[in-house]
């Protein structure tokens, strides 16, 4: 079970005098009753819920500021929340936290196509962005699947991928700047139209920090021409090891598909019982890839593509570049989420990503462990990145269930970084995932991150209880002295 | 001040040097093959931390399009490497050792990553920071940290690679870097839009890239360039540079695309050597010579021919699609006050990136930064290295 940090009984005390401090502030903006807060108590991590304290939706940033000026002053901490869609708990309310909700926030302040960017405010959902350009034939890239929902001020904190993360990078990659405000209610300005440089990349750090370091109040996003031609091939396999050799062929070729999905037999089996998408019926495996570009350039990768499937005894291969085949072909990778529900009631969606070439081991090993949990989970995979995202489905109403499928995605997350690869390719560490930290670093490197917390707020006042397995106060990082990756007494009890 | 010359065998050894430096007050200017030395702000130090000594790939698996090398491996050797596999390092790094003063052919992983060298091709691939998906380094209390992964995707943790991107050493000392690499195209070419004022050829540049063509540079040379780079060349006033990649089909329907979209232009086209040729000297400063000061301008691409306009500088040219100028102008504070006039009013960032030793300490060599912003720079600084080890003064007096 996770662990939040204790909730000070004093500050719970106080809450009708920090809504009517915060009301000063924001005076339409302020939610305290319990039924209205009871919309806010969790995000799309659901086994997990938790009342705020109090929750405020700031118009703008000096609203932002002023509720963190506020907070600082008054030693209270603070949750930021977009949509709400985090997978991981990142949003996860805390019982004496105010909860600051960006989505009013929601304008598309300015397209500069000259310069190739959007300059947009945090609560403005990332399809909008793209919906904003897209008469001067222009979009913007990361495309995570909740991306008709999730914010842009969420996909900076998590760095949010999608299915075009390979050839066109995460939300880091498309963030040329922010406006944001730090805990104390300092606002600046960081990176922006121009190439980045000139100092520390603050930046780089910003983007994924899941809202621990700062709350952006602007973003400025890359915005890309639309290439003139998009072709979709679907391709099915005999065994999850042709796929696996078929992708790193298509790599090692010099080819970056725009979108490189991979779906196994029971994820395929639950997908055409949801929505018949027409997977061959007898493929162990499929694979949908996308190529986009220029015309005569996307000939030549597709031509190249389907030779190499082949070549490595693709059952199937078949362009469904035209419509309606195209739509149905993603409508079933798309849905592979839902279909789920068919089989249980539950899911936990985990988020590794291992070395492409490890995926058939990894696919052997989820089935043991599948078997050894008696718990059902198929494996959609973005096998251009290595992203694997297992689904495992359980009912939570059955006693011990969830506890199960918890035990089972930690085992499949410390086996990705068995082999050589991350516990989240996409979705954060939030509360889900920060008890597996140590799994991929030593106490040192934990520590190392924690001080760079400490840097922007040295309170532990934004967002605690996120991402480090253990809250340690800063006064106590900047003492500590690590032997050889190990903390001393490291079983003691710390702040 | 004494010269120590200190060169550990590896990462235990050199963090050792680092603990002990720490407890004694001592601090190091840290080098490899020491080819950027006169690139920042002169460093105060006791002594020099030489890591040349950790050398070599670690591990590369073409089909993952992952590298990792030791912090002193020659980049030259990571490029040969990688070619054998028909891959690059995406951003491009270039050399500009020589402008420095520097012998070429010597620069180091590591080295390329603290100094941010990126050449031509960030206008469509990104920056040095955009392809370090993970390290290793010690930090100023002389612990080995790991920071992000050999995979593409991760989000686990903080993105703290990022953060030894383009910070010259001042936060850590690099052991290790992983980098995503890139398949190489299979041939390059280069539309040329000639006889073209720096206002037209620098708007060409941003029109280009807003066509599909996907271009993977994008530069502007006036005359004044284009004749010290070729002196047979007759452009009376200057030419844009866009060049495109693909295998010969792409590059063909691209050129008819770029071409129809400037009608009117005189044009010529580069083959795929002289397409290497023009881009490595516009990425290597070749232009710039041994004399004379340069400064490294970042503007929005919109506001280059503004910012030429007031810069006042003889010789210049833009690369990034304008994003970037490389002017030769004098290191005064005159100079120095003009071209942080316009960043402000525009928004970037203005660099001294070659001058005399005297110059670079006493003008500004970054772009100062405002009292918030330096304020975090500081906290990030003790959060790595709070004794102060590393590259004391070298971006900043205080960092």
């Amino acid at each position: 079970m996770i662990e939040l940090p204790a909730p000070d009984r004093q500050i719970i005390a106080r809450r009708a005098e920090i809504a009517a401090g915060l009301s000063a502030i924001v005076p339409d903006g302020v939610v305290s009753d319990q039924a209205t807060l009871r919309a806010y108590d969790r995000d799309a991590l659901t086994a997990y819920g938790q009342l705020p304290l109090v929750c405020v939706l700031p118009e703008s940033a000096e609203q932002v500021s002023a509720v963190l000026s506020f907070a600082s002053r008054e030693g209270l901490r603070v949750v930021p929340r977009g949509a709400g869609t985090s997978l991981s708990g990142g949003a996860l309310p805390l019982a004496d936290g105010i909860l600051l909700g960006l989505s009013r926030m929601n304008r598309v302040l300015e397209v500069d196509y000259d310069n190739r960017c959007a300059v947009v405010q945090p609560g403005v959902t990332n399809a909008n962005v793209t919906r904003a350009v897209q008469s001067k034939g222009f979009y913007y890239a990361p495309d995570p699947s909740s991306q008709i929902a999730c914010t842009i001020g969420g996909n900076v904190a998590e760095n949010s991928g999608g299915i075009h993360c390979l050839k066109y990078g995460l939300t880091t990659h498309n963030l040329l700047g922010v406006e944001m405000a730090l805990i104390t209610g300092e606002r600046l300005r960081i990176g922006g139209k121009f190439p980045g440089g000139g100092g520390l990349d603050l930046l780089g750090i910003i983007c994924g920090s899941e809202g621990l370091l700062g709350i952006v109040t602007e973003a400025t996003l890359r915005i890309l021409p639309r290439p003139p031609v998009t072709r979709t091939i679907l391709i099915g396999f005999r065994s999850a090891a042709d796929a696996g050799r078929t992708v790193a062929e298509i790599i090692g070729q010099g080819i970056i598909p725009s979108a490189l999905e991979f779906m196994d037999r029971r994820c395929i089996d639950a997908v055409e019982a949801f929505c018949a998408p027409g997977y061959p019926a007898a493929a162990e495996a499929v694979l949908i890839a996308e190529l986009d570009g220029m015309p005569a350039e996307v000939a030549d990768q597709l031509a190249a593509v389907s030779s190499i499937a082949d070549g490595c005894g693709a059952t199937d291969i078949h362009d469904c570049s035209g419509e309606p085949e195209r739509s149905r072909v993603w409508s079933g990778r798309k849905s592979a989420f839902g279909a789920m529900g068919r089989l249980k009631p539950d899911m936990l969606c985990m988020d590794g990503t291992i070395p492409r070439a490890a995926l058939p081991q990894m696919l052997d090993r989820i089935s043991q462990l599948s078997e050894q949990y008696g718990l059902i989970c198929c494996n959609v995979f973005h096998a251009g990145d290595g992203n694997l995202h297992p689904l495992i489905v359980f009912d939570c109403m059955q006693e011990g269930e969830l506890e199960r499928a918890e035990a089972f995605g930690a085992d499949i997350l410390k086996l990705c970084v068995d082999m050589g690869g991350v516990l989240t390719g996409e979705h954060g560490v939030g509360v889900e995932k920060k008890a597996l930290m140590p799994a991929m670093f030593t106490d040192a490197d934990l520590a190392q991150q924690q001080r760079v917390k400490c840097a922007f707020d040295n309170k532990s006042q934004l967002n605690p209880g996120k991402v480090f397995p253990v809250l340690h106060a800063c006064v106590e990082l900047g003492r500590m002295h690590v032997h050889q990756g190990r903390l001393p007494f490291a079983n003691l009890p710390r702040m | 001040m004494s010269t120590q010359h200190l060169r550990p065998a590896g990462d235990r050894e050199a963090a050792e040097l680092i603990r002990d430096a720490a407890q004694s007050g001592t601090s190091f200017e840290i080098i490899s093959s020491g080819t950027k030395r006169n690139l920042g702000r002169p460093v105060a130090a006791n002594g020099l931390l030489d890591m040349s000594a950790l050398a070599g790939i670690i591990d590369y698996k073409p089909e993952e399009l992952v590298l990792s090398a030791r912090a002193g491996t020659r980049l030259s050797e990571i490029e040969a490497v990688l070619a054998e596999h028909h891959q690059i390092v995406g951003f491009e790094p270039r050399e500009w050792a020589p402008m420095l003063g520097a012998p070429a052919g010597m620069q180091t992983i590591a080295g390329v990553v603290a100094a941010d060298v990126c050449g031509p091709r960030r206008v469509k691939s990104g920056s040095v920071r955009d392809h370090v998906i993970g390290c290793r380094f010690i930090n100023g209390h002389g612990e080995i940290i790991k920071a992000g992964g050999t995979v593409i995707k991760n989000v686990t943790g903080f993105d703290i690679p990022k953060l030894m991107c383009g910070a010259f050493g001042t936060l850590g000392v690099l052991t290790e870097v992983t980098l995503r690499v890139l398949p190489r195209a299979q041939r390059s070419a280069t539309l040329v839009l000639y006889n073209r004022a720096p206002e037209a050829g620098l708007g060409a540049l941003i029109v280009a890239a807003q066509t599909p063509a996907d271009a993977t540079a994008l530069a502007y040379l006036p005359c004044l360039a284009i004749g010290l780079m070729d002196s047979s060349a007759r452009d009376l006033r200057g030419a844009a540079l866009i060049r495109i990649d693909g295998t010969p089909a792409a590059l063909d329907e691209k050129i008819r695309l770029l071409r129809a979209r400037f009608p009117e232009a005189e044009t010529a086209l580069l083959n795929h050597e002289e397409t290497e040729t023009v881009f490595r000297n516009i990425g290597d400063g070749s232009v710039f010579g041994h004399e004379g000061d340069i400064w490294r301008l970042c503007v929005p691409p919109s506001r280059a021919a503004q910012t030429i306009a007031e810069a006042e500088a003889q010789l210049w040219y833009a690369d990034w699609a304008g994003g970037l100028l490389w002017l030769q102008l004098p290191a005064s504070p005159e100079v120095a006050q003009r071209l942080r006039g316009i960043t402000a009013k525009f928004g970037g960032h203005a660099t001294l990136f070659r001058a005399s030793p005297e110059a670079r300490q006493a003008i500004d060599v970054f772009e100062p930064e405002a009292p918030v912003r330096s304020n975090l720079t500081k906290a990030v600084k003790q959060a790595f290295d709070p004794e102060r080890v590393f590259n004391r003064g070298r971006m900043f007096e205080y960092l």
